[in-house]
């Protein structure tokens, strides 16, 4: 394996974690949505500490993107535009709106005026940035767009398979955060909250599910095969990831279900990824195209590996010590 | 409507800017919070505790709407500048990974830091806001590095096709401009970030002298000394950063001094003021020595000359004010120690200058990178790719401009009433029976 394939894996690792870690953050903002102010707070709680962290996982991915693969990196930048707009404009208010509503009424004071809004604008970007990605995710699969953004801004995502995966994205991020909302009101000894998340866990866990086997059929028929071929393990373990999931909350089982929930989407990302491989654009561009050179990717690699060395523990470690009811911040 | 390339550079410069502007404090204020919780942990002092505690929340919103922005410029780069990116991107990836893995460990000591202060021994907390302040610069400065390799393409050698490929991973730091930029743009965060918070505490004491106690008094001086001290380092950095730049940037140098024609003997212009062979000595220690101007520089690769060289004397100025304040707050503290006067603090004057003091670091800030983006128009990568070459097919940029500037104002006119709130509400009273408690000030 050359470090260009490294790379690769690494930029997939990335992706993957953004999807399970960045995809709870967004869904917990979905959750946001709600009139029950303790179900806000938990959601508040929850993200507080670790959504800059998470967050981080998407910078990450983007700069090792343009680092091994500055071709493709390219052809995405102009290929994907509208999405990645979209997306951006999502991230910012997402990220600002949480803090700004977090400190806006700091000290037990008086809110400052517009802090409620910028709740609403929280939930909404939450929203929206998940979609944008799914449908740019869907837009690569269907393989409609052109390597210099010919295709239109906006017309290839209005599609079947773009507005689904965008919809799919979502809901797997709603998933993701009703399991681990259901295990953090757990914890907390809150009854009534951990019912209301394992509710709605159970139903967008079952809608997600769906959802993905609704998008089989819209598949371009190379990709299809792609997916039953080298992509199958993959299906298979987001299939049973998925069922295992459900079970376990059908069992109140929310630490373990925690870990199944994981599962699925990464399985499905794991399989629209063997699905494109080696393509970024299927039957127009290459990953490999101008790829970083290997006198370039070799150090480039060695320096993500030894830098995910240091940066896992730490994560793992603020995890462990903010568990259990982390503090307000002072 | 304006043009794509005009609207795109327009972009590019609010997003910079607003970027450059909050997370400058991102990265100067956990240098603070650690000093000032040091101290309240050394001196038992709770008003340094509660100093730590009270920046360690404007560090919060700070840390997230840099990240954001940040976020926005990473991927702008390669919406508004594909091709810039498709050809370069690996050119200066390793910056960009060492800033992600610096940026990681900032956000997570962070999470640490703000929601550890029940959780953690107070050692242990004290000790995650190291990772936080130098994660926090790290992350500048390796981005400062992929700016340098823009002014000074190191490793890039003629590829199979034709096309210029990087063959350098550490290129970005062995750029010439590398290690000035890095210095002057990390002691530009701790200048903004000082005289920033020394400016909030003097107005906060202006406004009502019953301010002016203990708590009030750390938090100006904690920041007049950071903001002030860093101000004569940064005058001699600039100087080193001006010579980098004469030896590998003659048109922007050109551009900075506003040299229109090569000469021996060159004047030096500040402001109205001309003093002869002044730049010939300055750069090269010989009064007739020949300085290279704009003349010399085919006119298709001229960087606009006024906007730069007036960046750049703003620049100056206020450097050099910020060096005579710093004298005069120094002078001012040695009067009150030594000689039993007032301390600067109970001077009006003086906290009128802090106050005034505290936005001019950003306009330098600003009108340095002015310089340093301007100065090196018409390139995106100097002799190597041209701005207009860079840019995308996609059109209708001013949209984007556009959106961009009512977001970013929406979000500046919202950090600003929250970093205010934050900076209101009750802080912990002089002990009683109040000594001249004020003398623990460190110097």
């Amino acid at each position: 394996m050359s470090a260009v394939d490294g790379l690769a894996v690494v930029i997939f690792l990335g992706l993957a974690a953004y999807t399970v870690l960045g995809g709870a953050d967004f869904g917990a903002g979905l959750w946001d949505l709600s009139r029950s102010r303790a179900q806000r707070d938990l959601v508040v709680r929850a993200m507080g500490p670790v959504w800059e962290a998470n967050h981080v996982w998407l910078i990450f991915v983007v700069i090792t993107l343009f680092t091994g693969f500055p071709g493709a990196f390219g052809v995405l930048s102009r290929a994907l535009v509208a999405p990645v707009s979209v997306a951006l404009l999502g991230i910012v208010l997402r990220g600002a709106a949480f803090v700004f509503r977090q400190y806006g009424a700091p000290d037990g004071g008086a809110p400052v005026r517009g802090t409620a809004l910028w709740g609403r604008v929280f939930a909404i970007s939450s929203l929206v940035t998940p979609f944008a990605f799914g449908a740019a995710a869907g837009a690569l699969a269907t393989g409609t767009l052109h390597p210099d953004g010919s295709a239109g801004l906006w017309r290839p995502y209005l599609a079947p398979l773009p507005l689904l995966a965008g919809a799919l994205a979502v809901t797997c991020c709603a998933y993701l955060a009703a399991v681990y909302l259901s295990r953090d009101a757990e914890r907390m000894g809150s009854a009534g909250l951990v019912a209301r998340f394992r509710r709605r866990a159970l139903a967008t866990g079952v809608l997600a599910g769906g959802l993905a086997l609704a998008a089989l059929p819209l598949l371009p028929p190379e990709l299809g095969g792609q997916l039953l071929g080298v992509g199958l393990p993959a299906m298979l373990a987001s299939a049973v990831s998925g069922v295992l999931g459900l079970v376990l909350l059908w069992h109140r089982r929310h630490a373990l279900a925690r870990v199944a929930a994981a599962g699925a989407p990464v399985g499905l990302l794991a399989g629209w990824a063997l699905g494109l491989y080696p393509w970024v654009l299927p039957g127009r561009v290459l990953l490999t195209e101008s790829a970083a050179p290997p006198v370039i990717a070799g150090p480039v690699l060695i320096v993500l590996l030894a830098g995910l060395a240091i940066v896992a523990p730490c994560y793992v470690f603020m995890l462990r010590t903010l568990r259990t009811q982390p503090d307000q911040p002072e | 409507m304006i043009d794509d390339l005009t609207a795109a550079r327009e972009q590019m410069e609010l997003s910079l800017s607003f970027h450059i502007v909050f997370a400058v404090l991102g990265v100067g204020m956990p240098w603070l919070m650690l000093f000032a919780e040091w101290r309240g942990l050394r001196t038992g002092d709770e008003r340094w505790t509660a100093l730590a505690k009270r920046w360690s929340k404007a560090v919060a919103v700070l840390f997230a709407v840099g990240a954001v922005s940040g976020t926005v410029l990473s991927l702008e780069f390669g919406l508004l500048w594909p091709t810039f990116m498709a050809r370069f991107g690996s050119a200066i990836g390793l910056s960009f990974t060492l800033e992600s893995f610096a940026f990681f460990v900032e956000a997570i000591f962070l999470a640490l830091y703000l929601y550890g202060w029940k959780r953690l021994a107070p050692k242990v907390h004290l000790l995650c806001a190291v990772p936080v302040a130098v994660g926090g610069m790290a992350s500048a400065l390796f981005v400062t590095t992929a700016n340098a390799w823009m002014n000074g393409p190191v490793g890039l050698v003629a590829g199979p096709g034709g096309g210029l490929v990087a063959t350098q991973p550490l290129g970005p730091f062995l750029a010439p401009t590398a290690g000035a930029q890095m210095v002057h743009m990390g002691l530009a965060a701790l200048m903004c970030t000082g005289l920033a918070v020394a400016a909030v505490y003097a107005v906060a004491m202006l406004r009502d002298p019953a301010k002016r106690d203990g708590y009030h008094r750390r938090g100006l001086a904690a920041g007049a000394v950071l903001g002030l001290a860093t101000a004569p380092l940064q005058v001699l950095v600039g100087d080193w950063a001006t010579r980098a730049v004469a030896d590998a940037q003659p048109a922007k140098f050109a551009a900075m001094e506003n040299v229109s024609r090569t000469m021996a003997g060159a004047p030096f212009h500040a402001g109205p003021f001309e003093i002869p062979n002044a730049l010939s000595l300055l750069l090269y220690f010989d009064p007739h020595a020949t300085v290279v101007g704009m003349d010399a520089i085919p006119p298709p690769d001229r960087p606009p000359m006024p906007v730069v060289h007036a960046s750049f004397q703003i620049m100056i100025a206020i450097g050099t004010a910020l060096v005579a304040l710093a004298g005069w707050a120094l002078w001012l503290y040695l009067r009150h120690r030594r000689a039993g006067r007032a301390h600067p603090t109970d001077r009006r004057g003086f906290l009128l200058a802090m106050a005034a003091a505290g936005p001019t670091p950003f306009v330098a800030l600003l009108a340095g990178w002015t310089v340093t983006e301007v100065g090196r128009q018409p390139w995106i990568v100097y002799r190597v790719m041209r701005v207009p070459e860079a840019l995308t097919t996609q059109t209708g940029l001013a949209t984007y401009l556009y959106v961009t500037a009512v977001v970013y104002l929406v979000l500046a006119v919202a950090l600003v009433a929250i970093l205010r709130r934050i900076a209101h509400g009750a802080t912990p009273a002089d002990p009683v029976p109040s000594p001249s408690t004020r003398d623990e000030v460190p110097a």
